[in-house]
């Protein structure tokens, strides 16, 4: 086992291949605060890629509800349970094992292997929330009574564990982008991805025999546009684009921008140890001891820093171009109330303003002598 | 360190041959046909048992190893050799549904010095060892066709699959092959995706280095009764791009066994820790 930097634990940890980082790192951030599950993502993507014989099960892209959504079936719970009870204290590195530290002497990764009836329910728990509504129930913030939505695709993570286990080395990592593939002439299907993948998204094709995951619609991101997943998603509440480590941020980078200088953006269940290149905005309103477990630490200030961001113009700036523009956004800037995308050459691609215009009608419209409404 | 000095330490014990050489007697029958499991030329002829273990040298290993012992008769025909290999299974695993796997036996040859194999585990670089892989998957496929989707999960619905949709005068059906081309591992020419022989031949240099090898003239033939299968695999001596057998000299072989009903799948296996000598005999 080598010993690679995992910024995401602050700490050195145990991989079996040496630390080699692309040129750039492929990544969505994903602000769970805005999704509501209409799953326009997951069809984007199954029309795109896995409408075909042996994929009928197959959700690269799926979305879940948490706490009790789960596909493959409780792949959370059960991939937690195989990597045992682990401390992290706050404001100190993760001290607990990885998947690839907890594997002991037989596994290249603590795991476990799901059957064919854990993949027949991706909407197990659909909009079910943590306890029954019962009379008399009210608000309360946090909400006692909680779920939320939480879409996942591979995160085609800087220490993939489905690439660490793939005995013939079938998998591979780009260099120019971080996509992790599986080599589709290579590959045997002997599952070794299937059972190591803590986040379960590789998955078994029982038509061609072998392994597929998320390709992380690299044809399109080879010509400057954001996956289906993306483009299509009517929430905007994802943009896609290249994170950097956090030695190497640059601000003007959404993605850094998010993750590393506001700080609102997190890895889900970091302490796996596989470096994923999704973050999520946590929910605000959820459990925060849920939420703990789900995003480390860091994730009271990152809902702190998340409150923060109605009175800072540049992030809301950033906010209002996530899902303006179908193509990949490598900088922005926020100048005089509007906000600036920008391609890799530096080309304008978008611009919205921060706050739209508002225009105030008359309630009666003397013209058409006709009273308004806001209903339609 | 020490552990690397350890894992060569039994990569070169375990490169040598065991000291009995066994003989393969010659039999008056045509092994190049689909091999008898019980055919009458196996009758008389010595039954080797050879011990297993639970892979060792690289992850993922198996916990435990499930099969301990393997039973091989080895009989020739002049121009083809046939390995009857039985082992204890006590299930039938055919594979299929996601997440099951397949029982398989593999047969490895030296391919550059059948005096001096390379070491067993697969070969080594520029030292490759020619393997003979069959699973009951493959099996199934020579013999009654390779399972769809709606074999495997017969109760599975499916709207619509692309490309699959009738001629209709303007809107021309499209060709077989090009149904395939959203079938990413049959687009990409994957051998495993196509139906297979009983038995595939393959090239290795080491773990995770085996690739199949096109045109194969091996044959196999199985059967599973009472806890027990019993696997027949019968290869031309001389295969020009492999391992080359001469009648009247020695080789020897290397053995490696899966119980797909216990999760054995890959470098999840029992193998044979010492080559295994025979002399193919004149008569």
């Amino acid at each position: 086992m080598a010993k690679v930097k995992n910024w995401q634990i602050q700490r050195e940890m145990e991989y079996p291949y040496q630390e080699h980082r692309p040129k750039r790192q492929w990544s969505i951030v994903f602000d769970l605060n805005k999704c509501i599950a209409c799953q326009t993502c997951s069809v984007a993507c199954k029309t795109t890629w896995t409408s075909g014989k042996g994929q009928e099960y197959m959700f690269w892209n799926n979305v879940e509800t948490k706490p009790y959504g789960s596909y493959p079936l409780a792949w959370d719970v059960r991939v937690l349970e195989k990597l045992g009870q682990q401390a992290w204290k706050a404001k100190e590195a993760y001290y607990g094992k990885t998947i690839f530290e907890a594997a002991g002497d037989n596994e290249v990764a603590a795991h476990f292997a799901p059957k064919d009836e854990d993949w027949m329910y991706p909407n197990n728990g659909e909009d079910d929330c943590l306890g029954n509504v019962s009379h008399g129930a009210h608000l309360t913030l946090p909400h006692d009574k909680w779920f939320f939505y939480l879409p996942r695709t591979c995160a085609h993570c800087t220490y993939p564990a489905c690439l660490a286990a793939c005995p013939r080395k079938a998998i591979y990592k780009r260099e120019e982008d971080g996509i992790v593939l599986i080599d589709q002439s290579r590959c045997k299907g002997y599952g070794e991805c299937v059972r190591a993948c803590p986040y379960k998204k590789s998955m078994y094709n029982t038509h061609t025999r072998v392994s597929e995951k998320c390709v992380g619609c690299y044809p399109a991101v080879e010509k400057g546009y954001q996956p289906m997943c993306v483009q299509n998603c009517i929430g905007k509440i994802r943009v896609m684009g290249f994170v950097n480590p956090p030695w190497k941020i640059r601000e003007d980078n959404p993605i850094d921008y998010l993750i590393h200088k506001k700080e609102i953006a997190l890895p889900y269940y970091p302490q796996l140890g596989l470096e994923p290149n999704i973050y999520y905005i946590p929910p605000i309103h959820a459990d925060r001891d849920y939420l703990l477990q789900m995003f480390g630490p860091k994730v009271d200030q990152a809902i702190a820093n998340y409150k923060k961001m109605k009175t800072d113009p540049v992030a809301q700036g950033l906010m209002v171009l996530i899902g303006s523009s179908d193509r990949i956004l490598h900088s922005f800037k926020v100048k005089d109330g509007v906000a600036f995308g920008y391609d890799e050459k530096g080309d304008e691609i978008v611009s919205v303003p921060v706050t739209e215009p508002m225009f105030k009608r008359a309630a009666f419209d003397e013209k058409l002598k006709a009273t308004r409404h806001n209903t339609p | 360190m020490k552990k690397n000095l350890l894992l060569l330490t039994i990569i070169f014990s375990c490169s040598g041959a065991n000291a009995q050489v066994y003989a393969v007697k010659k039999v008056a029958a045509d092994l190049s046909k689909t091999p008898q499991v019980n055919g009458g030329y196996w009758q008389g002829v010595a039954e080797i048992k050879i011990d297993l273990l639970a892979q060792m040298m690289v992850k993922p290993k198996p916990a435990k190893v499930q099969t301990e012992t393997a039973k091989v008769q080895m009989v020739h025909d002049g121009k083809y050799i046939a390995f009857r290999i039985r082992w204890n299974d006590k299930e039938k695993s055919e594979a299929g549904k996601l997440g099951e796997f397949s029982d398989a036996v593999a047969l490895e040859f030296p391919v550059l010095d059948n005096q001096n194999p390379p070491p067993i585990f697969m070969g080594f670089k520029d030292n490759p060892v020619h393997l003979f892989h069959w699973r009951a998957q493959y099996q199934y496929d020579e013999m009654h066709g390779k399972k769809s989707v709606k074999d495997i999960y017969p109760n599975l619905n499916a709207d619509t699959y692309p490309n699959e949709f009738p001629d209709r005068g303007a809107l021309k059906a499209v060709s077989e092959e090009s149904k395939e081309i959203f079938s990413h591992g049959k687009a990409a020419g994957n051998p495993q995706s196509a139906q297979k022989k009983a038995v595939d031949e393959l090239l290795a240099e080491g773990f995770g280095t085996s690739s199949v090898l096109k045109e194969t003239d091996s044959v196999a033939h199985s059967e599973w009764k009472e806890g027990e299968w019993t696997v027949v695999i019968s290869r031309a001596l001389k295969r020009p791009q492999g391992s080359v057998l001469e009648i009247g000299k020695g080789s020897s072989f290397g053995l490696a066994v899966w119980q797909g009903g216990q999760d054995e799948v890959a470098s999840r296996k029992s193998i044979t820790m010492q080559w295994t000598a025979f002399k193919v005999e004149e008569k």
